[in-house]
């Protein structure tokens, strides 16, 4: 290979490498700049490591990751609904299609939307207590969106029901390109409904799954924002129930005029979904080895 | 497009359409200056079509009228109007003229150097006329033109009184009459008071009216995030103990914690709800839709302190950015905006008053909204104590602590605990602007 053509692939994705150092690498410095500085307006001196101080003595702080941390509770039941769900469609009931379609519409619906709806019928008097009183069961008819007790599992019950959508259809897209005479085998053998799930279909279905566990992690630690905005009055609330640490920064860098705090633990965050993203680059990889093999 | 025409059409004729695409570009772009030295051009950010609507079609009206400069208005998105500005004035990018809330929420922008005084550039007949409150005021100076008033005051529904056989022409006036009024409205079936505290604000328009029943001014509650006074005194925590006591009675609608604020208020406009918060822009609608049946009271008195029972009076404004281009031609404008005519405008398009005291009340038909016009925007009035507050105590404090002790969660004595740690965490994170605090209670009364 000559001079040029050695670098020539270099220069044909140079300016996309620029662009990209541009609108990311630029922003993502200065984030890290000013979680270093008392921003006040677009700039503001150097105070080393005291917003990080700040932020870590703050309970309010801890209380906001402790509901992240709560929230992740979320991605076992996501993952065991999301693959109750592809099995059954998997087997083809009649309707399954139309089904599908059905039980992906709320991931293709925006988070507010389905959020003031959920809150319409969520509230005390709302439809869902009226029907839980109707049928006397009233010790159920909580108080989901007004009481610091119950919100954050209401926001749960919410991130569980729309983001399961999305494991629903990775799951039925890996179990449609499964080899059939694996299944017809097991069949044969005189496996039942229950062994070839067990035996047959989840052993190849462990790569997708750790995908889609991890990008739900990553999903709750960083992309929780529109629910509990939605759902907690746009404050985390009632009270501080249901702040998680977006909210958190968003209120440092909207509400309160602290862009330096707003920075740090922004950068801490990212540091935590860098963390994360290692595993899920490994998954991607295995299960581009594995489609190889 | 033909194929013929393409063939024509050379390297040479291409580079000569873009040379003469370029020119006409460039001529294009020094339009705008050349007719800048027409006439003056001003930029002005506002907000508020979001609670007044009607108010963009006044500030379409006023700009078409204007004849002395040519304005050009932005409505700002709500959650962006300071920083949006903070940010532009920062780089040197600021309007002309820029929407101010109230109190806090204009003088942080004051204390980074990103407005100017409007002495000696409005003339001070106009500014006081304009009703911009004293929370306006900073160093001896003024920032802000009131716009259109928010007289912040609690209503109660006549019907319901009516039904729990209370004198539906006189309102509670201290807190043992309320007390008594709820007994009643409870035994008729209506919930006495309450309203929405989902979303949080009906904490802040509580503690707007009930800390200022135990404080002398305006200036001995900046005392309180300041570290000269202590929340942990019962005076300065009693307004939470008394929604404590509220809601041991069972006085609260049962719904006020899954409720928002507006939806709450029309609870009292359909009589579900007997008494509760709410504000001065929405008295006209409200009026009309219960046929006059909405009265309007000041906050039952319970303290001892000088602002008690006294009516709470707040207003959006109006000022000019410390670098603004022309700030005479801005000031001129603001002036404009202040003349009968506009006033008058102001009121036809939004149905709603303007905050100026020359304004011709002969005009308001309806005898609740003129009552109550007379008593908040034309008597002695106190400014709304919820616009002093830090933003870091409001999202972290008033809101959290009001809807905690509304749903039982804490006391009305942990509530001024917790208010009593934020506001040492709020002189932590903001050592900077601590001082200007201090210096601002001066010009209140502190």
């Amino acid at each position: 290979m000559n001079q040029t053509s050695r670098f020539a692939p270099y220069l044909y994705v140079a300016p996309l490498v620029a662009l990209l150092l541009f609108v990311f690498g630029y922003p993502l410095i200065r984030i890290f700049e000013f979680s270093f500085k008392m921003v006040r307006g677009i700039d503001g001196p150097w105070i080393g490591l005291r917003n990080y101080e700040l932020v870590l003595n703050q309970p309010l702080f801890w209380e906001s990751v402790q509901h992240n941390l709560l929230l992740l509770l979320a991605v076992p039941f996501m993952v065991v609904w999301s693959l109750l769900i592809a099995v059954v469609l998997y087997e083809r009931l009649k309707g399954w299609k139309l089904y599908r379609v059905v039980l992906f519409l709320p991931y293709i619906l925006a988070i507010p939307i389905i959020a003031v709806i959920m809150k319409k019928l969520f509230q005390f008097n709302g439809p869902v207590n009226e029907v839980l009183r109707w049928i006397g069961l009233d010790f159920l008819a909580l108080d989901w969106i007004g009481s610091s007790d119950v919100a954050l599992w209401t926001v749960m019950m919410l991130i569980i029901w729309r983001e399961s959508a999305l494991g629903i259809i990775l799951f039925l897209a890996r179990m449609l390109s499964l080899d059939e005479s694996l299944m017809e085998a097991a069949r044969l053998e005189g496996a039942n409904w229950w062994q070839r799930v067990w035996h047959v279909i989840l052993p190849q279905m462990k790569v997708v799954m750790e995908f889609y566990i991890v990008t739900s992690i990553i999903t709750i630690l960083s992309a929780v924002f529109a629910y509990v905005y939605m759902i907690g009055g746009g404050r985390g609330g009632p009270g501080t129930s249901t702040m998680v640490v977006e909210l958190y920064i968003f209120n440092a860098l909207i509400r309160t005029s602290l862009p330096g705090i707003a920075s740090a633990v922004s950068v801490m965050l990212f540091l935590v979904s860098l963390l994360l993203i290692v595993p899920l680059f490994a998954a991607r990889r295995r299960a581009n080895e594995e489609e190889t093999a | 497009m033909t194929g013929k025409w393409r063939q024509s059409f050379s390297r040479r004729e291409l580079l000569r359409t873009s040379a003469a695409a370029g020119a006409g570009v460039a001529l294009g772009g020094m339009l705008p200056a050349w007719r800048a030295r027409a006439a003056t051009e001003l930029n002005m950010w506002w907000w508020g079509e979001q609670e007044l609507p009607g108010l963009q079609a006044f500030v379409d009206d006023s700009v078409k009228k204007y004849t002395a400069a040519t304005v050009k208005p932005m409505l700002q998105d709500t959650a962006v109007v300071i920083s949006q500005f903070q940010t532009a004035a920062a780089s040197g990018e600021a309007p002309d003229i820029q929407f101010l809330w109230n109190g806090i929420y204009h003088m942080e922008s004051v204390w980074l150097g990103y407005l100017q005084p409007l002495n000696g550039l409005v003339s001070d007949e106009v500014i006081q006329a304009s009703n911009p409150t004293l929370l306006s005021n900073f160093g001896g100076n003024t920032y802000r033109v009131g716009w259109y008033p928010l007289p912040m005051i609690w209503i109660y529904n006549k019907d319901a009184f009516d039904k729990a056989g209370l004198d539906a022409d006189k309102a509670p006036q201290t807190w043992d009459e309320f007390l008594a009024a709820c007994e009643k409205l409870k035994s008729a079936s209506i919930a006495p008071v309450g309203g929405g505290i989902q979303d949080g604000y009906w904490g802040e328009w509580y503690f707007g009216h009930a800390l200022a029943q135990n404080v002398d001014s305006a200036g001995e509650t900046i005392g309180l995030f300041t570290g000269e006074r202590d929340f942990r005194e019962p005076k300065y925590h009693e307004h939470w103990v008394k929604l404590e006591e509220l809601r041991k009675a069972g006085f609260f609608n049962p719904e006020i914690s899954s409720t928002e604020l507006y939806p709450g208020i029309d609870l009292i406009v359909a009589g579900k709800v007997g008494m509760g918060l709410s504000v001065g822009s929405r008295v006209p609608a409200d009026s009309k839709a219960t046929n006059g049946r909405i009265g309007t009271m000041v906050m039952p008195v319970y303290g001892k302190g000088k602002l008690a029972g006294q009516p709470i009076f707040d207003s959006q404004g109006l000022g000019i950015p410390a670098k603004a281009k022309d700030p005479k031609a801005a000031a001129a404008f603001l002036e404009y905006l202040q003349s009968p005519d506009r006033l008058k405008a102001l009121h036809e398009l939004t149905g709603w008053i303007p905050a100026n005291k020359n304004f011709d009340v002969s005009v308001l038909t309806d005898p609740t909204v003129r009552d109550m016009w007379q008593r908040w925007g034309l008597s002695p009035n106190i400014p709304y104590l919820s616009n002093l507050v830090p933003g870091q105590f409001y999202e972290q404090a008033l809101l959290p602590t009001a809807q905690q002790v509304v749903e039982g969660k804490i006391t009305g004595e942990q509530a001024g605990e917790l208010a009593y740690n934020v506001a040492k965490e709020w002189r932590d994170f903001n050592p900077d602007i601590v001082e200007n605090y201090q210096k601002w209670a001066v010009d209140l009364g502190g």
